[in-house]
């Protein structure tokens, strides 16, 4: 299977980039998904975003589409 | 309750006041506008950005949840992306209820759970 990954503002910066596709599987975490396509982000203050909900990083992504990295908000 | 939500990346243009009852007593609005310090620096303005679909299931939510706890009319929800120069609104909530105190808490709650959840950006 395949999710789009996306990335905004802080991990948009240290990634180079705001969108990719990476193959998975249903067992997968946000965090060994991370762990394979971008080892060196730091992701201590980032949430993860599994189909528009936050989500821990440790929880298997199923049949989830898309993750989103979270840096903290600041909306307003 | 009737919800507007909008993100744009023109000026914010404040609607008309439209009022869906006689039985409203109370018109409650917000604006926040970017402000020319920040943390000591000196700023021309801030770029924003949102994760939009995320940003509007969530702030559907919020306003849900707000409802049910202190009942309004309409919330109108504007929120201003890419660059914001000094002085211009960011931001504007307007939230009409029969009482002032439900709006007044719901506006003042809602920003707080935005500031706290609600991915959207901004940036010097």
């Amino acid at each position: 299977m395949q999710v789009n990954l996306l990335a905004f503002a802080q991990a948009r910066d240290q990634l180079g980039w705001s969108e990719r596709t990476v193959v998975c599987t249903p067992e997968d975490t946000p965090r060994s998904i991370l762990a394979r396509v971008a080892p060196d982000l730091r992701v201590k203050l980032m949430r993860v975003a599994v189909d528009q909900e936050y989500q821990s990083w440790d929880h298997p992504i199923g049949e989830a589409s898309e993750i989103a990295l979270i840096p903290p908000v600041s909306g307003g | 309750m009737e919800t507007h939500i909008t993100f744009t990346t023109a000026p914010i243009a404040i609607p008309a006041l439209a009022l869906p009852s006689r039985e409203i007593g109370a018109c409650v609005e917000f604006q926040g506008i970017v402000r020319e310090t920040e943390q000591d620096r000196q700023l021309a303005g801030l770029q924003y950005e949102a994760y939009e679909p995320m940003a509007r299931r969530h702030l559907s939510r919020i306003f849900d949840e707000l409802a049910a706890l202190h009942p309004c009319a309409v919330v109108i929800f504007i929120h201003r992306l890419g660059w914001v120069p000094v002085g211009e609104a960011s931001l504007f909530v307007r939230v009409i209820s029969a009482h002032r105190g439900e709006a007044l808490q719901f506006v003042a709650e809602a920003i707080d759970r935005m500031k706290a959840d609600v991915p959207i950006w901004k940036r010097a």
